[in-house]
């Protein structure tokens, strides 16, 4: 096992990470910008250095002080959390090239994944169904249009460096293909700095599902699924797990198909591979090469520690576990608290946090690192904590997380939190007959 | 009651060879105890945790030189070489006072402004963050 280990993210996740460090005997060095200094992941870890200001590109961000920060701290690893850095196949390769282990798959396979093009070629390839449309980066408009034609209109243009719901535009016809297709190149080098743009097939309102996955050097074993079509302009707001739409046999053909890609590419670590759902048929959509914002969700209902699987695979190799130990049990809902105004079409609300009560009782989980006057910044992602609550059966996941967002208080900036209290107790969601474009089309809150 | 000062002496012997705080001994009706506070000697954890005395140089006027990026602060440019600034020497403003080095690459830290040092704040081999104060000038 590592003795020490410098977590490269803030936030939540920081504060996840350090935990499982704890509970593993593994020392933790955090880093920070300077507006971070009495943050909640500071304060845990063992260490801490002040890495930059607080910019994201002069902190967070920075690989320089990033690997500065390892060598005057002798960090043996390095965990990425998500977000930043941890999809930056460069930063991987150069953690890895000082012979410090980063915690996820090698940096080529970051790499492959982090192109939305060849992810999509490798699953097509390993046996997955892919969503319909350009096999490759397109580059003329006749291109574009003879595609168009054959998968049909609407279509979605996308980034191919691109990736968790940016850097994406709608056709609805033809006409529009070539003001689309510029804007959509222009965005894309803007954002991701590579302005290769490929078509798919658009769909309307599907739904979102993803497996999680674990695997090394021998095996992958799945955790199950998360349904995640929740979501707001492609942001996810609330997931859940199992999903409520599939059957056995849809989600034993989903898990068993999944897995086998993962195996074939020779993953290490955890990884979550994503699916558009439409009209009961699924396809590929990425693959995250990381630990996710989601993940309590499958753990809650797995019983199985993510985190530290992904630390225990980096440091010996393999993972203990077998498909047989995952036995998933009950009906698990994560909420995603956001420091945001939804009735200022949720306008980041930044500011210092006042009083702070959080939820907890039977089966309640928060994953967050807010405390009674601590500084929200506009720097960096609204997300300040999670809520995540498990029943013996979707409602009863339901109801208890009704009931510890009405305890929740917090005072000082304004969140999601009677947001997501409206959007449990509407009938769509309770039937679960929506898709990830609900939110979109439908303001009743 | 006289002391035997042999069993004490063996008593403390036992304690250092077995990493103890607190040994008690008896024998009828006589006990004796020894124990020990524990030393709390600074590793590298705490040369990177550096908030007191962040606070600290907060406290104190003057204008503060600080680091510009995460390293190892060194006070001259060579090992036992001339250092770069001593305390009540006049400098000017781009002179440099500190050399930071990060993965091998040297940074020469300049003074923002004219002045005469008056105290320099970290060691020579010391790791050091972010706008760390290394020297402050009077």
């Amino acid at each position: 096992m590592f003795k020490k280990l410098l977590i490269a993210s803030r936030g939540e996740i920081a504060v996840r990470i350090i935990r499982a460090c704890k509970e593993l005997g593994v020392s933790t060095v955090a880093v920070h910008s300077d507006v971070d200094h009495d943050s909640m992941h500071v304060r845990l870890a063992d260490e801490s250095v002040c890495i930059g200001s607080q910019q994201p590109q002069n902190s967070y961000l920075n690989i320089a002080a990033l690997l500065s920060a390892v060598d005057v701290t002798n960090a043996e690893a390095v965990h990425p959390g998500y977000g930043f850095l941890s999809e930056n196949y460069n930063f991987a390769e150069m953690v890895t090239k000082h012979g410090i282990k980063f915690i996820g798959p090698n940096p080529q396979l970051i790499k492959s994944m982090g192109n939305k093009i060849k992810a999509k070629q490798i699953a097509s390839k390993n046996g997955l169904t892919v969503i319909p449309g350009s096999e490759g980066g397109i580059t003329t408009l006749d291109q574009a249009k003879k595609i168009c034609s054959s998968i049909g209109f609407p279509v979605l243009i996308k980034a191919s460096g691109g990736g968790g719901g940016k850097g994406m535009k709608i056709v609805a016809k033809e006409s529009e293909l070539e003001n689309s297709m510029n804007e959509a190149k222009n965005e894309a080098k803007k954002y991701f700095n590579n302005d290769e743009v490929y078509v798919e097939k658009f769909f309307n309102n599907p739904r979102h599902i993803e497996v999680q996955i674990l695997s090394d050097k021998n095996k992958t074993i799945h955790l199950g699924e998360r349904d995640c079509s929740v979501q707001r302009r492609y942001q996810k707001l609330i997931e859940e797990s199992p999903s409520p739409i599939l059957n056995a046999e849809v989600r034993k053909d989903l898990l068993f198909k999944t897995v086998k890609m993962v195996e074939k590419i020779e993953y290490e670590g955890a990884g979550t591979v994503e699916f558009i759902y439409d009209n009961g048929k699924f396809y590929f959509l990425e693959m995250n090469t990381r630990i996710q914002v989601e993940h309590p969700v499958s753990e809650v209902v797995t019983g199985i520690d993510i985190v530290k699987e992904q630390i225990s695979i980096a440091a010996k190799g393999y993972t203990t576990l077998n498909q047989a130990d995952i036995i998933s049990r009950g009906h698990a809902i994560e909420c995603r608290i956001n420091a945001e105004d939804p009735s200022k079409n949720f306008q980041p609300s930044p500011g210092i946090i006042g009083v702070c009560h959080q939820p907890s009782g039977f089966r309640t989980r928060i994953d967050g690192e807010i405390f009674q006057g601590c500084k929200i910044s506009h720097h960096y992602d609204s997300l300040i904590c999670k809520l995540i609550c498990h029943g013996r059966n979707r409602t009863e996941a339901i109801q208890r997380t009704i009931r510890s967002l009405d305890e929740f208080v917090i005072e000082g900036v304004i969140t999601t939190i009677d947001l997501h209290k409206k959007i449990l107790m509407h009938q769509k969601f309770i039937n679960s007959s929506f898709g990830v474009n609900w939110l979109n089309q439908e303001k009743f809150y | 009651m006289k002391i035997d000062k042999k069993l004490i002496k063996e008593l403390v012997d036992y304690l250092n060879e077995f990493n103890l705080t607190e040994l008690e001994y008896g024998e009828s009706d006589t006990k004796i105890k020894v124990s020990k506070k524990k030393l709390n000697i600074p590793t590298t954890n705490e040369i990177v945790r550096l908030s007191s005395e962040k606070k600290k140089t907060d406290l104190v006027k003057g204008i503060k030189i600080i680091s510009p990026i995460v390293g190892t602060a060194y006070l001259a440019s060579e090992t036992g070489g001339k250092k770069f600034v001593e305390v009540g020497k006049k400098i000017k403003k781009g002179n440099t006072v500190m050399i930071v080095e990060a993965m091998k690459t040297m940074n020469h830290v300049p003074s923002p402004k004219d002045g005469i040092v008056k105290e320099i704040c970290v060691e020579d081999g010391q790791p050091v963050e972010f706008a760390q104060v290394l020297v402050l000038l009077e």
